[in-house]
């Protein structure tokens, strides 16, 4: 109360001098009110509440124009509004007020615009304003601003029971051609099972045929698909353009600023019944719902009662436990509010085992916009997002997907978007982590959307950003492989990608995106290699990758192999730390388990897949440059993969260059050589390194360096 | 008019020379600030609203290595801008050493045309097109990062690699329109 009265109290420098005298005499008014202290304290002390009364009271056809007290009681009621937002009781007089057009359409504009609410709307009075929709007075910007606010602040509206029962009311509203794109999604939000109706999806159908295959109407009918499949026939594209674009930022960053500067003040006020859904978010749309502790705003207590033993449906709310799920599983009702479930492992334990394509299309809805809204299209170009919150969310989100071990093909489409316009550093671990759990993309697609969006960030960043990016893409590659080895167990051809969408995929088509993706990674190591002047650290990550593409066929199943580049090879190789060596020697010991026991399937059983002689010769290649390099001290030598000129070599003036990379040159392992030497002839002055190479001592050197910890070494040329 | 020549002068030892091109002047001290922090190499940072640059001091000028345009978003002149300046530019800039830096790409008042536009500038001159969140530090750290990546190679630091090479991998390419409903 005080806080109002110190908001009143400063004369009023934006509203007109006229009402400023009003105001003058209000403060007369008061030091006389003051006086007498007996006086009623909350009517007479604040303004705010005469203001209130004002508007509930004022008669029809009272004038506009030149009225004075009408300014000051709204120039009041806008004050409050725009500073703490509207207190449940407030909005329902005001909206009241404005939609019954009792001072007729003028100031009902103005009034919607400043409906902010502090806390919640209370039901009630959203459906009385339905009902003076109805009256059709009202013009028809009117109208559509008014159904944009409830869009706005739908999540707010403290019990949705109601709302539901007129939805026939709402749906008449949908020939109207103005209103039609808000009251689609509006009865998006609204649509149960029960409110789709044969009358109504043709109704759609004859709109649609009028006007078009509109985004709006496609999503709702859509929504009636999946809960009446029987009912439309239609085909309906598998991705849409995202969402219902009804945003409205006025009332958004009001909203925003009101709940900003509310929880400051109250955040440790219990008697508001939504703080704790207010406290830890300034978002309406997500990061307050995905605080919410349990699934609160979304059934009121009453309703919640009555549904449970009427309808003999229990809301999820009401589930404590798992074995309460359990027993419930058939008759669960899922909250108005799909966020929510994000933040509830009752509800993720529900939604991954009922697998009710309505309700992952819901949450897919809701995730799409919140992502869309909050990470593509902020108001303020991102400069006040609070990163903590942004990152809280995503976490979140991460957390669920990893729970329901797959990717939400909403965010699959966000990433797409935001991977053309990302800096690169903005929420990077997220979003990579994010990125690496996106179900397998159709190679034909997979170049444009994927690959060149991250070539471009790729070869632009800092050495760091290109080992997480090649650690996000392993990640992918490990999460399409097991989903692989899961699903194509069902079947010998065809794959689900992804449980939630029954689009499915022959075992070629996946073999050709994983295959694209190899290749990808294979080129964007070569030369990432190349540029970063073989960074060892950069080179680990590589080779994390290729640990997990030699073993596609025996650890997937996946009738798959595919060699690294030479770019990726010869840098390992050559790498100057002996353990990139040895994982290289690892990865080609794995390639060739792998085809031997691939090609002794293919001997067995008739429908084994057949390795290209490419592969082969790639393979055995390689084992030789590595086998003559390290061992045989035969680098150079003629049929290798480095040849260089007799008269070169000779020129460079390096001894025995051929012996320059065998285990007791190569850079990497020289230093165990002089250790070697040291040990073994302890006495000796001069360091001769190629007496090691002398049979005894050889494999003395050999066993010496394998008991380092080589085991990849160890396992290609095994020590006699 | 005074074509900005990309190897008429010759380069200095282990020094690379980026041009920051910015008609609206906001982000660019920033990010020059941030650029000269570099220890590797000097660089040197060269500031203008737009090109042609002045004639007095072409001769002390050094050779520039790369040009970066800073085009912001929720401003369309800045992208005019940036538009006229590119014929000042010897056609041997678009071997690799121009880029588009492109800021507030996030900002919900930016229409996607314009978005459009840009993509479609860089991608038709084969340069590359960043992204900067230039309002947070860590945005302005991460696309200095970037530029020194970018300005090394063009300036012929990385061993093994041409600005033409590279330009070749990160030039811009025009995305598919993933909101067409025709998309599947």
């Amino acid at each position: 109360m005080a806080e109002t009265l110190n908001l009143s109290s400063p004369p009023d420098s934006d509203s007109s001098s006229i009402s400023d005298q009003s105001v003058s005499s209000r403060i007369g008014n008061r030091s006389l009110r003051v006086a007498k202290k007996e006086k009623q304290k909350l009517e007479a002390v604040d303004p705010f509440v005469k203001a209130l009364k004002y508007f509930s009271d004022v008669d029809a056809g009272t004038p506009v124009v030149g009225n004075d007290e009408f300014e000051s009681n709204l120039v009041r009621v806008e004050r409050v509004a725009y500073s703490k937002g509207l207190s449940p009781n407030a909005i329902s007089i005001m909206l009241e007020f404005a939609m019954s057009l009792r001072m007729g359409t003028s100031p009902c504009v103005r009034v919607l615009k400043c409906l902010i609410p502090a806390s919640v709307v209370p039901q009630e009075a959203v459906v009385r304003a339905w009902v003076w929709l109805g009256v059709g007075k009202i013009p028809p910007s009117t109208q559509v601003l008014f159904i944009k606010w409830v869009l706005t602040i739908f999540d707010m509206i403290d019990a949705k029971d109601q709302l539901r029962a007129i939805y026939g009311f709402i749906f008449s509203f949908v020939t109207d051609e103005n209103m039609c794109p808000f009251i689609c999604h509006l009865l998006y939000l609204l649509t149960r099972k029960g409110s789709v109706r044969v009358f109504r999806v043709r109704k759609l159908l004859e709109l649609q045929s009028k006007l078009g295959r509109q985004p709006f109407l496609l999503h709702l009918l859509s929504l009636y698909k999946v809960f009446c499949p029987e009912l439309v026939t239609l085909s309906i594209p598998s991705r849409m353009r995202s969402g219902f674009r009804n945003h409205n930022s006025h009332w958004k960053s009001a909203l925003i600023a009101v709940q900003k500067r509310n929880n400051s003040q109250v955040a440790s006020s219990t008697s508001l019944p939504f703080t704790i859904k207010d406290k830890p978010g300034s978002r309406k749309r997500k990061h307050s719902h995905l605080q919410m502790p349990a699934l609160h705003s979304v059934v009121n207590k009453q309703a919640q009662t009555e549904s449970s033993s009427t309808r003999k449906v229990v809301p999820l709310v009401q589930v404590q436990s798992f074995a309460e799920l359990l027993d419930n599983i058939h008759r669960i009702e899922l909250p108005s509010q799909m966020g929510s479930l994000l933040g509830s492992s009752l509800a993720l334990q529900y939604l991954d085992c009922v697998q009710d394509e309505s309700a992952l299309l819901r949450l897919n809805f809701w995730l799409g916009y919140a992502l869309h809204e909050e990470f593509l299209f902020c108001g303020d170009g991102g400069a006040s997002q609070n990163s903590e919150e942004a990152r809280l969310f995503l976490n979140k989100l991460l957390s669920t997907q990893h729970f329901l071990q797959e990717g939400f093909s909403s965010t699959e489409a966000f990433l797409y978007k935001f991977l053309c316009i990302w800096d690169g550093s903005l929420l990077r671990p997220q979003i990579l982590e994010l990125l690496s759990n996106i179900p397998v993309v159709p190679s034909t697609q997979i170049r444009r959307l994927l690959f060149e969006p991250l070539m471009q960030l790729f070869f632009t960043s800092s050495v760091f950003f290109k080992c997480g990016m090649m650690e996000c893409l392993n990640n992918m590659l490990l999460k399409w492989l097991t989903w692989h080895s899961v699903y194509a167990l069902e079947d010998d051809l065809d794959i689900s990608l992804n449980s939630q969408t029954s689009i499915n995929m022959t075992l070629s088509g996946f073999k050709d995106s994983v295959m694209e993706l190899i290749h990808f990674v294979g080129r964007l190591a070569s030369v990432g290699l190349q540029l970063e002047g073989c960074h060892t650290l950069f080179l680990n990550f590589v080779l994390d990758f290729y640990e997990t593409v030699c073993d596609t066929f025996l650890k997937y199943g996946l009738p798959l192999v595919v060699m690294p580049p030479a770019g990726v090879f010869y840098p390992a190789l050559f790498a100057t730390d002996p353990v990139s060596v040895d994982r290289l020697a690892h990865i080609m010991k794995r390639y060739k388990v792998n085809l031997v026991s691939a090609k002794s399937q293919e001997k067995n059983t008739e429908q084994a897949f057949h390795i290209s002689r490419q592969t082969v010769r790639e393979f055995n290649h390689y084992m030789v440059v590595m086998v003559n390099c390290l061992w045989n001290s035969k680098m150079f030598h003629t049929g290798m993969g480095v040849e260089l000129g007799e008269e070169l070599l000779l020129k460079s003036n390096v001894p025995q260059y051929w012996k320059s990379f065998d285990l007791i040159h190569h850079p990497a392992f020289m230093s165990y050589a002089i250790s070697f030497h040291q040990k073994c002839w302890p006495g000796r002055k001069d360091m001769d390194l190629n007496s090691i190479k002398h049979s005894k001592p050889w494999t003395w050197y050999l066993e010496y360096l394998y008991s380092q910890g080589y085991d990849g070494l160890k396992q290609i040329v095994p020590a006699q | 008019m005074s074509l900005l020549k990309p190897f008429s002068k010759l380069p200095a030892l282990n020094t690379a020379n980026i041009l920051l091109v910015e008609s609206e002047e906001q982000f660019q001290q920033s990010l020059a600030d941030a650029l000269v922090e570099e220890t590797a190499v000097t660089v040197n940072v060269r500031l203008a609203k737009s090109l042609p640059l002045p004639k007095e001091n072409e001769e002390s000028r050094p050779r520039i290595d790369l040009v970066v345009f800073i085009i912001n978003m929720t401003s369309e002149r800045s992208f005019k801008s940036a538009e006229a300046s590119l014929k000042y530019l010897d056609p041997g800039y678009f071997l690799g050493k121009v880029c588009f830096l492109a800021t507030n790409v996030r900002n919900a008042s930016v229409p996607t045309e314009y978005l459009d536009a840009v993509r479609k500038l860089a991608a038709s001159l084969h340069c590359p097109l960043l992204f900067a969140e230039d309002q947070t530090p860590d945005g302005v750290a991460n696309a200095t990062e970037r530029l020194l990546t970018i300005l090394k190679v063009a300036a012929g630091l990385v061993p093994m690699a041409t600005a033409l090479y590279v330009s070749s991998l990160t030039r811009c390419s025009v995305p598919p329109d993933i909101d067409q409903p025709s998309f599947d």
